[in-house]
């Protein structure tokens, strides 16, 4: 048996209802601002603000000690027309493409050798990380001293004389070739560690049924590693590839110790070069739009990479 | 007759003068307040010995005084960084040591206590520094800071290889050319010179002392703009690019840091350098250090054979750009009164004397009193004979003109090194280098207005 409510009744119940389910998701809503709040002012105050600062200063021609004027894109348009400026523009991507081709290549070699490794796998994954926890000021006159000229002081000429491979020492960082060569290897070797683990814990993640499969099916093992392998880290690598680009291509140590940015200019770039100017030169506005026309360049980059990795995932 | 009688009455008035006299305040010596507490930075340099005793001499002023000076030191390296952190977030010390630049780019700035009373004043008390490091300290005809001594640039060359060679020790960059292709033995990795255009004072000082013993400068005495493009600037392209053509120099000099010519020199892998008297230092504290008699005998051979000769001159004579550094006030300081006696401290020839003589020559005295009064120490041999006429030769950032905030920019810039060095690695030609080096220079001008 239903009873049947008369109206006059039902409605204020319903009112009374709708009300008190808006004042909970009101209290919710408040609650949950409230626990927000916190992140909301460390991503307003240590990300929105120094951005915003960084590009409100690119529009001023803010020398230290005097205060900023706005000039609007000048600085843009200076570095526009700048030669040291494109030299820098055409290093940094040498440098970082290099330095990270490297690292994909050779992390990958590194996590495969591990993942196949039996008897003291946990001392090779170790030894293979020491690059990564060494101080980069160390790696950076490590390698100085390694490309040194002068035989008794540079590892590589004195090996090679040693040898008798050489009979005259090579000046690894006399050329601009050379110099860039050398602060490559540098920053590589600082950097696959953190590859290789990457794409061991990757290689972890593919099911060794589809190796058994395709081994029951006849591929090589150089068909297993295109087909299975290689597909299987694609979001590892798409992402490693990615923060390690970030960082790369604003690196400073490495060069700075190095070569300072020579010879000449060769190995200069858009980080040194951004010190060069804002402290040397104590042009601010002009050093901080050095890094800045790097920016569009990342976002634009972490955009693409991040709607793919969804539209994948989806 | 004249009576030479004193009257009372001018007794008296003689009296109430010298009393009077006496009352006022000592002008060299400002008052301090019991209690004042100074905040003083000071450059770190490789001779830990002289940076102990600066911070020592200002303790004495402290314990004298009844205030405390809190000493915080900032190197070669991170010099600039610090000042220009601090300028930017208000935290500058009450006194600074200050290099050859600063004081024009402080004052620029509006940082630095204005000091030309406080220099007329302590004059008579620490005497008068040459007329090219005063320059470095002013702006107008203010005074911005107080020099206390110039880090000089000295031609380093190892006089046993030139008596084997009999090659005669240089006092000219021609002549340092011709000697260092003379003593060249690259098939024994000996070179004849080490000179790198990096980005160190190793590098842009050396350029400067180039070009102004040429006679060119970017800028005229009174401190404007100046066009490069003359036939003496192409000599010092030349020479300049001349030492990597002909190979007297080991090939990858140009990406020596600071320490590099430091290095080569001592390991006796070039016969001659530009550097700071710290080559001496780094050859006598390793004398103290040795093992054995052999290792003994070697380092006093070493130490024998090394000679600091005065900077080369060129066509125009001797100029030596080095490191001036002197003391500013800033405006933040709480009490500029009681900077002003540390620095009539330290500047006493007492006091600079007493830190001089832990500098192994890196500290050469420029107020008059101090040279004076140190001229036993620096008759210890040739060396320190060269080393102490170092604010002879100097020559500011910006010669012949005051050293300004543009000028100081040309330096830190790099251009002047960058233009040989695009000739060297990027094959450029000589004028094309200094073209492109004098349009960065006019552009520098033209945006900071001389």
């Amino acid at each position: 048996m239903t009873l049947a409510l008369p109206q006059t009744v039902g409605i204020p119940v319903v009112r009374a209802r709708a009300s008190i389910w808006r004042r909970a998701r009101t209290r919710e809503s408040a609650t949950a601002l409230l626990f927000l709040l916190p992140l909301f002012v460390l991503v307003v105050a240590l990300i929105g603000y120094p951005v915003y600062r960084a590009v409100w200063l690119s529009l001023t021609d803010k020398l230290v000690g005097y205060p900023e004027r706005f000039v609007g894109l000048r600085n843009y348009a200076y570095l526009a027309q700048d030669d040291t400026f494109h030299a820098v523009i055409r290093n940094s991507l040498v440098f970082t493409v290099g330095s990270v081709g490297l690292k994909i290549v050779t992390g990958v070699l590194m996590a495969l050798v591990l993942q196949n490794v039996i008897r003291g796998r946990n001392f090779f994954r170790g030894l293979f990380l020491l690059p990564w926890i060494t101080s980069t000021v160390i790696i950076a006159l490590t390698w100085r001293w390694m490309f040194d000229a002068f035989p008794g002081r540079g590892f590589f000429n004195s090996v090679l004389l040693d040898a008798g491979l050489l009979r005259r020492p090579i000046a690894f960082m006399a050329t601009p070739e050379g110099a860039m060569m050398a602060v490559i290897v540098a920053n590589w070797w600082r950097g696959f560690p953190f590859f290789g683990v990457s794409f061991l814990a990757g290689l972890a993640s593919i099911p060794r049924e589809l190796y058994e499969a395709a081994s029951v099916d006849g591929a090589s093992a150089w068909r297993r590693f295109w087909h299975i392998t290689l597909p299987g880290l694609k979001h590892v690598m798409i992402v490693t590839t990615l923060l390690s680009f970030i960082l790369t291509i604003n690196d400073f140590n490495i060069v700075y110790v190095m070569t300072r940015g020579g010879p000449g200019t060769a190995t200069q770039i858009f980080a040194t070069y951004s010190y060069q100017v804002a402290f040397g030169q104590l042009r601010w506005g002009r050093g901080v739009t050095i890094c800045l026309f790097v920016v569009p360049i990342l976002v634009l980059g972490i955009v693409m990479i991040s709607r793919y990795l969804l539209r994948d995932r989806k | 007759m004249h009576d030479s009688r004193i009257s009372r009455r001018s007794l008296l008035a003689g009296a109430a003068g010298a009393s009077a006299l006496l009352t006022l305040p000592r002008p060299a010596a400002p008052a301090v307040k019991k209690g004042t507490s100074l905040k003083l930075w000071i450059l770190k340099t490789y001779v830990e010995p002289t940076n102990k005793a600066i911070e020592a001499s200002a303790q004495r002023w402290a314990q004298k005084n009844g205030a405390s000076v809190t000493v915080e030191y900032f190197t070669f390296e991170d010099m600039q960084t610090k000042y220009v952190a601090a300028i930017e977030s208000n935290s500058t010390p009450d006194v600074g040591q200050l290099e050859t630049s600063a004081p024009a780019r402080f004052a620029g700035m509006g940082q630095l206590v204005d000091l030309t009373t406080f220099a007329r004043q302590i004059e008579g008390q620490v005497g008068k520094a040459p007329a090219a490091v005063q320059a470095v300290t002013m702006v107008g005809d203010k005074v911005y800071s107080l020099p206390w001594y110039v880090m000089g640039a000295f031609w380093y060359a190892w006089r046993d290889v030139f008596e084997k060679a009999k090659v005669k020790l240089p006092t000219t960059f021609e002549e340092a050319k011709r000697a260092a292709a003379a003593l060249n033995r690259p098939k024994d990795n000996f070179y004849g010179m080490g000179q790198s255009w990096n980005r160190t004072a190793d590098g842009y000082g050396v350029m400067q002392s180039l070009m102004y013993s040429h006679g060119v400068g970017w800028a005229g005495k009174d401190g404007k703009y100046k066009s490069l493009k003359t036939p003496a600037m192409q000599n010092v392209m030349k020479w300049a690019t001349d030492i990597y053509k002909d190979g007297i120099q080991p090939a990858d000099t140009l990406t020596w840091t600071g320490s590099g010519n430091n290095e080569n020199f001592i390991a006796k892998n070039i016969a001659q350098t530009s550097n700071g008297p710290s080559i001496t230092f780094a050859l006598e504290n390793a004398l103290a250090k040795a093992t054995d008699a052999k290792d003994r005998k070697a380092k006093e051979e070493a130490l024998a054979n090394h000679v600091a000769l005065p900077h080369p001159a060129g066509p125009d004579g001797r100029r030596m750009w080095a490191i001036a550094m002197s003391f500013g006030i800033f405006k933040t300081s709480k009490d500029p009164e009681a900077a002003m006696s540390l620095i009539a401290h330290l500047l006493s020839p007492e006091e600079t004397v007493a830190v001089m003589k832990d500098s192994y020559g890196q500290f050469g005295p420029v107020l008059d009193k101090a040279r004076a009064a140190s001229k036993d120490y620096f008759n210890k041999n040739d060396n320190y004979r060269t080393f102490g006429r170092a604010a002879e030769w100097f020559a500011p950032t910006g010669w012949p003109g005051p050293t300004t905030a543009a000028a100081a920019e040309v330096q830190a810039s790099n251009v002047l090194t960058d233009a040989p060095a695009k000739v060297i690695v990027d094959k450029w030609s000589v004028d094309q280098a200094i073209e492109w080096e004098d349009k960065k220079i006019k552009e520098i001008y033209d945006t900071l207005k001389g």
